[in-house]
């Protein structure tokens, strides 16, 4: 008798502890994992989408992620401490990219006791420099008149 | 489904507790099957974390080189086929699903099913080694190596600009860690198609098939990333 309640109980903790992950679910998310790969395919080689290529790149193979994550790994369905662990992860990779870039983009910045950031400054120097050439030398820089009357607009207009 | 589960786990591993009851795979320091298999799962997805911090490494050098230098991203990305890359994607999805379908006929007692699928899986990745084999060789016969082996011959002798060395060495990296890992689960997708066979996992124990499909996840997740990256934008 206890032993026959025991093997049931036990049968019952089974069921109720793992999720079986039906086939149907898994083939949609498999045929949906195609369908984006084909998408991201088509988008980066044969539509000429501009500035929005790498976001539109990065969206789609952040969905399919997800997607693997949340179906494959089972993380939907799994103990809530994963899924803590996992968002954690996923937070210090952010603020790691986050913070790096806030160095390498802005490098030199913070010492830089002028009023202008320092690709700013040196732009504007490198259009003086280009002006001053064709000063020098008009023949040369006849064929791009028009690009230096631009870049030297823009240095009369943040230069104070 | 799993607002359902959860509780329901909780009281009945606590009535375990009092059983003299342990199947062979049962460490005496766990209370039950269930215990053991959850603590099994967070190590696997602790250990994962860390492997997606490895790889944040080098996908955090690939970011910083291409704010850099964004032409030159777009420049070497034409010596990388997206054909391939696309094919080695397709098959990594392709195993992805294998092993997800392994786990769901361990867990219905589909012995049959479980070997199949776990064969399925370890071709898959085999199929995406020997196309790295092929890209990769390729690349080498044309000078295109990492830092100092980077030196193009012939045609590819246009791509020598620079940074392109930086590119190669991020490329080859990261492609070579993750190739890496793709190696380390054909050895554990082997071992654990010999173990199908002889009939160890069932729906009592399949914990071993559940953390390899976890790690054979990650890898897929790594080549998801890795694919758009490199040879398309």
């Amino acid at each position: 008798m206890a032993h026959a309640a025991h093997t049931d109980a036990h049968h019952g903790d089974e069921h109720h502890g793992h999720h079986i992950i039906p086939f149907s679910l898994l083939a949609k998310v498999f045929g949906a994992l195609v369908f984006l790969t084909g998408l991201t395919y088509v988008t980066a080689v044969y539509i000429p989408l501009g500035p929005l290529e790498v976001p539109i790149a990065i969206a789609i193979a952040c969905t399919k992620a997800g997607l693997v994550v949340f179906v494959f790994m089972g993380l939907k369905w799994d103990n809530k401490v994963n899924l803590l662990a996992f968002s954690i992860c996923t937070i210090i990779v952010l603020v790691f990219i986050s913070i790096t870039l806030l160095d390498t983009e802005y490098r030199g910045d913070f010492g830089n006791v002028d009023e202008l950031p320092l690709d700013d400054r040196e732009r504007i120097e490198q259009a003086i420099r280009d002006r001053e050439e064709a000063l020098n030398n008009p023949a040369a820089a006849a064929a791009d008149t028009t690009a230096i009357e631009t870049t030297t607009a823009d240095t009369t207009a943040t230069t104070p | 489904m799993s607002t359902t589960t959860a509780p329901a786990t909780a009281p009945e591993a606590e009535g375990h507790a009092g059983h003299d009851h342990h199947p062979p795979h049962l460490k005496h320091y766990f209370v039950s099957s269930d215990q053991q298999f959850d603590a099994s799962k967070m190590g696997m997805w602790l250990f994962l974390l860390t492997e997606v911090l490895l790889f944040s490494g080098m996908f955090v050098a690939y970011i910083v080189y291409r704010a850099w230098h964004p032409e030159v991203f777009v420049k070497m990305s034409e010596l990388l086929n997206p054909f391939w890359g696309g094919f080695n994607t397709l098959v990594l999805l392709g195993s992805s699903f294998s092993v997800a379908l392994a786990i769901h006929y361990a867990q219905k007692n589909d012995n049959k099913k479980l070997v199949m699928n776990l064969a399925i899986t370890l071709f898959c990745a085999g199929i995406f080694m020997v196309v790295k084999y092929i890209e990769y060789t390729d690349k080498f016969s044309h000078g295109i190596g990492m830092g100092e082996f980077f030196d193009p011959t012939g045609s590819y002798a246009q791509y020598a600009i620079p940074y392109a060395k930086q590119f190669f060495s991020i490329y080859f990296v990261m492609t070579g860690i993750h190739g890496f890992h793709v190696v380390i689960g054909m050895g554990i997708f082997t071992w654990l198609l010999i173990r199908a066979r002889k009939g160890h996992f069932n729906s009592e124990y399949y914990t071993p098939v559940e953390l390899a499909g976890l790690y054979w996840h990650l890898v897929d997740i790594i080549w998801i990333f890795l694919f758009p990256l490199l040879y398309l934008i």
